[in-house]
Formats: C-alpha cells, structure tokens, sequence
C-alpha cells in the first residue's frame, strides 16, 4: 500500500499578512510560515493508516526552498519519503496547473490513496484535490472526518451543514480531502526529527515530471489581479478609554438592551 | 457569446434557495455580457423540479434525470454537469459553494480542462472573460481573480439576493453515462447532545484567541454565566479539542441568533459569522484591530480578552447586586 500526502506550507496563522505594494499578494520576506492546518490532518490520517495496516507514506508539496522546512516536519511525524516539486512555473501554476503536477506525481508513484486537506488557509479554494482525482480518473471525497479502510475499499464520512454526514464508500486508487479537526494531531518526536534527517527528499522539476512548459505561465487559465484589505461597511462602533471605562460603556449597553 | 449554465442544488425535495442566487447572478452576468442563461437540474424524477427552475429565472433548462443521480455522487453528478456545459456550449458554469458544491465544482473544470474560481461572492463580466471577488486567508483579505476562456466558478451562499421573478424556458433531457467507482451509503444525522444555543438570550463564544483549554471555564463560562447565556465557541477550539462539536457556532456547528452574542477571541472567518451574524447586538473583543469579526459586530473592543472579560464579568455581577 502507498499513501500520498499532498501538503502545503502557507504562511503562519498568527502572521502579519502586509499586501504588496503593487497588490500581487502578500509580503512574503521575514514572516513565519507553517503546514498547512488542514494538510496536518491529512498527514496524521495518512500515519494511522500506515500504523494499523502498514503503507508506505510519501509527503509531496511544491514550493521554494522554505518548503524543505515542512516537508522536514512531516517526516518527523513519521512520513517515509519527500517529493519537493522546486521550480518557478510550478510554483506560479494556478489550481489547474497545481493539480496537473500533483496528479503525475501520483501516477509516477501509483498511490493507492492520495490524502489532501480540504482547503489551504492562504487561498481557501478547496479547488485542487478534486481536479487530482478527476485527471486520475479516481474518485473523492471532500471534507471528511473519519474513514476506515477495508483491503481495498474506504469507508469515509463527509461533513454536510448543520452537523449531517454522508456516507461514502469507494475502491482504491480513491482521493480523500480530510475536514480540519478529523483527528488529533501527532508531534514530531525528538527521535522522529532525527531520523527525518536521514530520510530523502527528492527535488523535482517540472521537466522531471514531464510537464515543462505545460502548466503555469502562460498555460494559467487564472490570474489573482490583485489582494486587498475588504473594505469596510458598517464597521463596530470601536470603544476607547481605560479597561474600566469600556466595561463600563458595555455594561450600559448590555442594561439598554434589556439584559442586565 | 455562450450561455451562462446554473447547476441547481436540490436539497429536502426542492430547488435551495442558494440556486436562485445563482440565477441572479447568471442574469445580471448575461445581460452585460450578451450570453443567455441557461439551467440543470439533476436527480431522479426531477422533471417537475426542472420545469419549475426554467419558469423561474433559469430559463431552458437541461435535465439528467436518473436513478443513478438519485443521491449526490462526485462522479455522477460531475459527469452530468460536463455533459451539460457542453449541449449548452457554456462560457460559465455557476455552481453554489456548498458541500455538494466544493466536492464536485473542481472535478468539472478539471475534466472540461478550463479555469475555476471557488467560493466567489462577486462576478463581473470582463469582454468574454470575467472577473471575480472572493475572500483568502480566512477572510482577512479580499482577491480579485480574473479567468480566460470557459470558467466553471461556486457562489458563496448568501452572497446576493435570490431571483425571485420568472422566465420562459423549455426542459430537454440529457442523456449521460453516469457510472461511478463510489457509492453513497448513507446520511447520518448528529445526535443532539444538550447544548442548544439556538435557546439562548445570550451566548458569550470564545475562540482560537482564549489560547488554552482550560482558559474557557475560567474566563468564557463565568462572563456566560453573568448575563445567563451559554457559551460558545469558534470551530478552531473545536477542532483542536479544547470544547465540543455542540459549543461549535458556524456553517458547520449551530446557527444562533441571540439577542446579544459575544465574541472574545474570534477572528471571524467566513464560517463563523454565517453562524452567528444574525445575531441581535454582537459585541467582539479582539486584540487584532483588522480582525473580520469587527465588521459584522455593533461594537467592537480592541483589547486583550483577558483584560477584558474578568472586568465585564465583575462589572455585570455588581450591576445585578
């Protein structure tokens, strides 16, 4: 059994996101960057399934060099092997382009299971683990929050609104993008760190997948035209003073609204 | 110009309202653009529902009906949609953001090989192209995205008002292979486990900003307990385990209307205040002052929560006598 792990390193969550100054996307020099927090569920689902069954686990993520931070972690956690998609093009390619490298990655690998998050924190586009199946030829669920496997079929619950599940079953190859808050999280161990140190992490180009001049650039069927601060409406009446005058200004507010 | 295809949701036995949104976008799209609108409804003994979507904004309206679609399937539903996109040589495909809607959108782009633009809460015709305006990082910054050639885009609920006038419109049946490697097995509802915040005057919700498990009975619950409310919390606190699923206010946990909601902590992503911003009086505390909490609340606190909330616990306790 091979399971894939698609994950993303995206800016930390407590980061001070500044747009640039000709509104391309965010200042990206001297903030922390992290996994992504939906993608760290996907790799703690990948790790039970290779405990309790036993699989090899493959960790791939595109990016710069900072991504060898993440992809790091996750062997750390107990990942087997890295693939570090290192190239301009990719790492410019829209969600289509994106889930083209990731599909002949899992194709090159023959992953029986390729795990995703639902979404990343930066985009929010929940766009490219379903096009990864869809050029599989495979088929998904999105935002699940348990699965179990039996020999070649998966059982998987996706969450619906207001707290339903469905119910899916499907045969492997399949593409699961798991919900955030599926599991609890596992640590790097100390020991688990330094075993990652010697676990490999393959770079790749877009050549060495094959897809040179097939995906970013101009093949981008998309285009951010620019990131802004939302404007703001009907913005809160924002309270000054000392911490006892805005309690104090709140506790009139609360007896006008008949409560106190 | 080609059309404009709106997928409808059927969800209980009828169109969801969030498919009439759509409609108004696709219309007003259309009207600036020159494209016609067209609709799909799919599903099994749908011909009804069909008929009503085309009499009511939608206009012709393509149907698979089939007991294959008879319960949502990516695979399926994504077949049937790619089928239609092209009987209707559609230039934009409008599908609404919802769970059905995120699981089966990027599989459509990606089999007709065209652009997609997700969770989109405006849409503007661009020539033959559009433009669109969704939210990225957790609703902390606005994008606007343009797309070239066939574009399949989701629609954030809500976002506008739907179409409530008419149309004429024929239905013409599609037929579609409709195989699939997964299977639906079942729905499950959630047990209510007790805590019903949609009874609440007041519901005083923590968030990812409280900082620690043991932060919540210290300082959310007392504050809480001080107005007779319950407490809440914001779905990252559910998800890291420091309260349960049924304190979880949000799209995905329960949706309140207070009279007068609290939120400490919370940064407002655009899961949250779907569940809350109904509310009556929405008080925030938040140490970020560009936190989108803000935007929804009538009056906003830019302070640490722990200054805060101990000091409004005291002050309303001393108020009571």
């Amino acid at each position: 059994m091979k399971v894939m792990v698609c994950l993303k390193q995206v800016p930390h969550q407590d980061a001070r996101l500044d747009v640039k100054s000709d509104g391309s996307w965010i200042q990206e020099d001297n903030i922390k960057f992290e996994i992504n927090s939906y993608d760290t569920y996907a790799v703690e689902e990948a790790l039970r399934m290779k405990d309790k069954a036993g699989a090899e686990v493959v960790v791939v993520s595109i990016g710069p060099d900072r991504v060898t931070q993440a992809l790091r972690t996750a062997l750390g956690m107990g990942a087997d092997r890295a693939i570090h998609v290192n190239d301009p093009a990719a790492i410019g390619a829209d969600a289509l382009g994106t889930a083209k490298i990731l599909a002949a990655i899992a194709k090159a690998e023959s992953a029986d299971v390729i795990f995703a998050g639902l979404m990343a924190d930066d985009g929010n586009g929940a766009a490219i683990p379903p096009m990864v199946a869809e050029l599989l030829d495979i088929p998904s669920a999105t935002g699940v929050l348990a699965m179990t496997a039996d020999g070649g079929s998966i059982k998987a619950e996706r969450e619906l609104e207001g707290g339903a599940l469905e119910v899916v079953e499907m045969p492997t190859p399949c593409l699961i993008a798991i919900q955030s808050g599926a599991n609890q999280v596992r640590y790097a161990s100390l020991k688990g760190i330094m075993q990652a140190k010697k676990k490999p992490v393959d770079v790749k180009s877009l050549a060495d997948l094959g897809l040179a001049d097939s995906v970013g650039g101009t093949n981008n069927k998309t285009a951010i035209k620019k990131i802004y601060v939302p404007k703001k409406g009907d913005s809160a009446e924002i309270l000054k003073g000392s911490t006892d005058e805005i309690v104090a200004q709140l506790v009139t507010k609360i007896k006008e609204l008949g409560l106190l | 110009m080609g059309t404009i295809l709106v997928v409808a949701e059927i969800s209980k036995g009828a169109i969801r309202e969030a498919s009439y949104e759509l409609v108004a976008i696709a219309r007003e799209l259309a009207s600036a653009g020159g494209h016609e609108v067209n609709g799909l409804v799919i599903g099994s003994g749908v011909g009804d529902l069909a008929k009503t979507f085309a009499g009511k904004g939608a206009g012709k309206t393509y149907v698979v009906d089939s007991a294959a679609a008879a319960n949502y399937n990516p695979e399926v539903h994504g077949k049937a949609i790619k089928a239609a996109a092209k009987a209707a040589n559609a230039s934009l495909v409008l599908i609404s953001n919802t769970p059905t809607g995120w699981d089966v959108a990027p599989r459509v782009a990606a089999g007709l090989d065209c652009a997609f633009v997700s969770d989109c809460f405006k849409a503007s015709a661009a020539g033959a192209d559009f433009n669109f305006v969704r939210r990225v990082f957790n609703g902390k910054l606005d994008a606007e995205i343009s797309s070239t050639g066939q574009t399949v885009a989701t629609i954030q609920p809500g976002a506008v008002s739907a179409f409530a006038g008419t149309s004429d419109g024929a239905t013409e049946a599609l037929s579609v292979d409709l195989g699939a490697k997964s299977k639906f097995v079942e729905i499950k509802i959630a047990q209510s486990t007790g805590v019903d915040l949609t009874k609440a005057d007041v519901i005083v919700s923590g968030g990812r900003g409280v900082g620690a498990p043991e932060k919540f009975p210290e300082v959310i619950q007392p504050l809480a307990d001080a107005l007779g409310g319950a407490m809440g919390a914001s779905r990252p606190v559910v998800d890291a385990g420091w309260l349960d699923h049924p304190y979880q206010v949000g799209s995905s946990g329960q949706v309140v209307a207070p009279k007068l909601y609290i939120a400490a902590g919370i940064s407002g992503a655009i899961q949250h205040l779907v569940g809350m911003k109904a509310s009556n009086f929405i008080i925030a505390i938040n140490k970020d002052p560009d936190a989108p909490i803000f935007e929804v609340a009538n009056i906003g606190v830019v302070a640490d929560l722990f200054e805060i909330v101990p000091a409004l616990t005291a002050a309303v306790k001393a108020a009571k006598g």
